[in-house]
């Protein structure tokens, strides 16, 4: 089905058209436009086992109306365009699989207004999560969401991003107040006011938030930020079995411990990073606290976790609030991408993952270890178990192709056995290329619905094509 | 009758609805699920707003999912507007049917379906009211927080993005509905997202569902959050000399992180509207009312905490008390708040409206509304959801005096204005309906044409709750 997809897209862009919309652009931005091929390369690494496909061309946008008119230009050619941030997503998002123009937004990096009373900032959506939140830093406030990468806000915004204190702050589409986007009609719109709360129309806030650039071009997002905690407070616990640590983490959550983090490493992973960081963590399973709160609210949620802990089993419980010892406990959790990453040399890493209701996490993630071994796969797993979420970072020796080829039908099961686990295929990184094949069978007859919404916003398909379900 | 024209000529959707033979259908299909008596379709129209009540031509009481598509499919074929009902406490004139057509009547589909304590969510049809669940729930230890003050129903409150006293702390409808099953207008049952915690796979049809006023499907499902219920709730009162006073202590109770449950204020006028109905002898100032939830020491630190900072803001007389018959005399004025109003012109009918602005423009919001009371010689007390910048007037008015009327309806165009020039919404949490359509285009322009977008490509036939939002 897919690939009749990919045809019936082929056949909508006209190459001479692409080619006249990118002279049209390079005539109108000039310096501010590039064809050369390092620049189109960096623009379509994928981070991931899709090939590049590299765009005809990339503009550095300066402005929203540099993007608006940039769109209209396209829109009157039917040339795609890919929305560019720092280019660390994982499902390759910002492929061009159909050429066209690259829209780049790096240089829209400007925290434009801090709204001190309001716990609000509004941001270009260049600016990256570190840079926000070192600009913050002397108010006192702080923006949560921390999906790993020093990623783009604007890019965070289309991928729903999250990662390991969604269990406390939720998710992109919880602290996204307001946007403003350049639709594929060139058209720029603003989805909400400032209030806190709104029940006037459609919340086309949040049909943006995730929409992967199909749907237009952020150029502006107000977020949510919040006070920073008076104590953080870091713990570790090593658990003899993946269910116990898992119903620990429930038992947790259901007792209305307010948990910042909680991310669960499985054996492998542990073993990784007792070899990476030179640690010497029993190799079990292993769950990482933060606690946030006033000094004696976390001495009261450590205490009362420790209770729960030890009734499944928990071992080495320990925990500080001191910053130094807290970075030496979560070390390994830290260091998870790199010792994964080095865990066996000469392989690459493909990153992916799932969610599933946290009743389910620890039958998905014994499965999935189960799958990984019989299949002679070597994948470590590392959860932000508190959303029922987990990674799991598949090392492949990329010139053993009997290796590689088995990449695709484990992803295809793990996919499925989450679908099938009522979960979703995708927590956090987004659906891009990779995992458009799943969507039919995680959402059915809903993806009509979102196709329609596609075209009804951008009949002429030029937004990002050949992602999510286009 | 003018209004519905000119209306109906404003209209981007331009025939003719055959309600007729829809009726002669839904008879033939439905029997005695079907009503066309006067008496019915009575109970089934808008009853409370100022809008002139408009009947539909019959009710289908709903008694399950098929029920819903059968009654769309024969609404879809006749092209027959289609109107659902849930307990009709909506406050923007959501159910009238302006242009006649089908009321479906969704209160007996209302069984609560599953409760997941482990994933803290439950499943229910939309005709659960939120008091049927939380007794339902009384046993598992959890709750639902969701309280708009009615005992509306969950589809209904889905339906409008509805919160209420404690958003603050829980949120708001859109924050606490994992996924929803809805009958589309083309009949079609979709799921909009299965039941992890997070999800990164397309578009958000979930939050474009909620709030979206029945128009563009019709919920039979709905999968919500659940909570632990708090250790302790305590409840606290104290008086400020002036609302900005009052709105500077909750902002900085706000920044400093306390995780306040509840936050109320009640102006100077509703005060005394209370002591006289509710015979208290509360300082006619304006009042904040506290509820925090949490352990026994964490909700002690939070009222201690909170008590400086009122004192710093001149807050008078603060008093707080984790006994429940305590707290709920503390809380007797805002419990009867509707009922003190009410007794107050007990002649007259009963209108309320709500406005949300960032928090930082309230006092000013509300200060200016007060002052707008007085210019229009309206009766008239305010009461806000003062930690989301969200308030409420509720007035008292004599439907029979045109000159009221129009100083009411002036009065509502000026709030409306006010709340979107000081960057806030026409509307916190009641919905636009038939009432606060205008205000929607001045408030989110270009945006509302990318909304129609969505309505005309889901419903071309416009048949779903016609007339409603735009």
């Amino acid at each position: 089905m897919l690939e009749n997809k990919n045809q019936w897209l082929g056949q909508i862009y006209n190459k001479k058209n692409i080619q006249d919309c990118i002279s049209k652009i390079k005539e109108r931005y000039g310096q501010q436009f590039s064809e050369s091929k390092s620049i189109r390369e960096q623009h379509s690494h994928t981070m991931t086992i899709h090939e590049s496909e590299l765009p005809d061309g990339v503009l550095f946008a300066s402005n929203k109306n540099d993007v608006s008119e940039a769109v209209k230009i396209c829109n009157e050619f039917g040339c795609p365009i890919i929305p560019f941030g720092v280019g660390s997503s994982f499902e390759g998002h910002v492929n061009a699989p159909f050429g066209g123009l690259s829209i780049d937004l790096n240089n829209m990096n400007e925290i434009l207004n801090v709204y001190q009373d309001d716990l609000l900032v509004t941001v270009q959506p260049g600016v990256t999560r570190e840079q926000l939140n070192t600009h913050l830093r002397d108010t006192g406030l702080f923006f949560p969401i921390d999906p790993g990468a020093n990623a783009s806000i604007g890019g965070m915004s289309s991928t729903r991003a999250s990662g390991t204190n969604a269990v406390k702050y939720g998710t992109m589409k919880d602290n996204v107040i307001s946007i403003e986007a350049v639709m594929p009609n060139g058209e720029i719109i603003k989805t909400s006011n400032k209030a806190k709360k709104s029940s006037a129309g459609y919340d086309l806030t949040r049909l943006l938030v995730g929409s992967e650039g199909t749907l237009g071009i952020i150029t502006e997002i107000t977020l949510k930020l919040y006070g920073i905690p008076e104590v953080i407070a870091g713990g570790r616990v090593s658990f003899s079995s993946i269910k116990d640590a898992a119903d620990t983490v429930i038992t947790t959550i259901q007792s209305g411990i307010p948990i910042a983090r909680i991310e669960l490493l499985d054996a492998m992973q542990v073993k990784a990073c007792n070899l990476y960081s030179k640690l010497s963590l029993p190799e079990e399973p292993l769950l990482l606290l933060e606690f946030h709160g006033s000094k004696k609210s976390v001495e009261e949620q450590t205490e009362l976790f420790g209770e729960i802990a030890k009734d499944f089993g928990g071992k080495n419980y320990e925990w500080t609030s001191n910053n130094e010892e807290r970075n030496k406990l979560w070390k390994a959790r830290h260091d998870a991408y790199w010792a994964a990453r080095s865990y066996m040399p000469g392989t690459e890493m493909y990153s992916t993952d799932v969610c599933v209701p946290i009743s389910k996490l620890s039958d998905c993630i014994v499965e999935t270890v189960k799958d990984l071994e019989e299949n002679d796969l070597v994948g470590p797993i590392a959860s932000h178990a508190g959303d029922g979420n987990f990674h799991v970072a598949v090392m492949l020796d990329l010139n053993n192709k009997n290796e590689v080829s088995k990449l695709g039908p484990f992803l295809d099961r793990l996919s499925e056995r989450a679908i099938k686990m009522d979960g979703t295929c995708t927590g956090e990184h987004g659906i891009g290329q990779g995992k458009r094949k799943y969507m039919y069978n995680e959402l059915g007859n809903s993806v009509d619905v979102m196709e329609a919404i596609k075209k009804s916003f951008d009949p002429n398909l030029i937004m990002n094509p050949g992602k999510l379900f286009i | 009758m003018s209004v519905l024209e000119k209306e109906l000529e404003i209209s981007d959707f331009n025939f003719e609805f055959n309600k007729k033979d829809a009726v002669t259908e839904l008879t033939k299909e439905f029997g005695q699920q079907f009503s066309i008596s006067k008496s019915v379709r009575e109970q089934h129209t808008d009853t409370t707003t100022i809008h002139p009540s408009k009947l539909p031509d019959g009710v289908v009481f709903a008694e399950n999912e098929i029920d819903v598509k059968k009654t769309v499919e024969i609404c879809q074929k006749f092209k027959c507007p289609i109107i659902p009902f849930g307990v009709g406490s909506s406050l923007e004139g959501h159910v009238n049917a302006l242009y006649g057509g089908i009321s479906i009547d969704l209160n007996n589909m209302n069984k609560i379906l599953y409760v997941s304590p482990e994933d803290g969510y439950a499943v229910v049809q939309p005709g659960v009211t939120r008091e049927q669940l939380n007794i339902y729930l009384r046993d598992t230890g959890l709750f639902f927080p969701i309280d708009p003050g009615a005992n509306a129903s969950l589809g209904g409150m889905t339906s409008t993005n509805a919160s209420g006293t404690n958003a603050v702390r829980y949120g708001t409808m859109k924050d606490n509905v994992i996924s929803l099953k809805c009958v589309m207008p083309n009949g079609e049952i979709i799921k909009t997202s299965n039941r992890a915690k997070k999800s990164s796979a397309g578009y958000d049809l979930t939050r474009l569902i909620v709030g979206s006023e029945g128009t563009l499907g019709i919920i039979t499902e709905i999968t919500i959050k659940l909570y632990g219920i708090p250790e302790v709730i305590a409840g606290g009162r104290v008086t400020f000399p002036s609302i900005k006073d009052a709105t500077e202590a909750v902002i900085m109770v706000i920044q400093a992180g306390i995780p306040v449950a509840r936050i109320e204020l009640l102006d100077q006028e509703q005060v005394k509207a209370c002591n006289n109905y509710s015979k208290l002898n509360l300082p006619e100032e304006p009042l904040l009312l506290l509820e925090f939830h949490g352990s026994e020491s964490s909700v002690k630190e939070q009222s201690e905490f909170f008590s400086v900072i009122v004192s710093d803001f001149g807050g008078n007389n603060f008093e707080w008390t984790s006994n429940n018959d305590e707290r709920n005399k503390l809380w007797k004025a805002r419990h009867d708040a509707y009922y003190a109003t009410k007794s107050c012109k007990p002649d007259l009918e009963y209108i309320a409206t709500d406005v949300c602005v960032p928090i930082s423009r309230l006092s000013e919001c509300i200060e200016k509304t007060q002052n707008d009371l007085t210019k229009y010689n309206l009766f008239g007390h305010i009461v806000g959801h003062v930690g989301d910048g969200n308030f409420h007037v509720q007035l008292m008015v004599d439907p029979k005096n045109e000159n009221e009327i129009k100083n009411l309806n002036k009065f509502l165009d000026d709030l409306s204005k006010r709340a979107i020039l000081l960057d806030g919404t026409c509307t916190g949490e009641h919905g636009i309906g038939q009432g606060k359509k205008q205000y929607l285009v001045e408030e989110l322009g270009g945006s509302v044409d990318f909304m129609k977008n969505i309505k005309k490509a889901l419903d071309p036939f416009n048949i779903m709750n016609p007339g409603k939002i735009f």
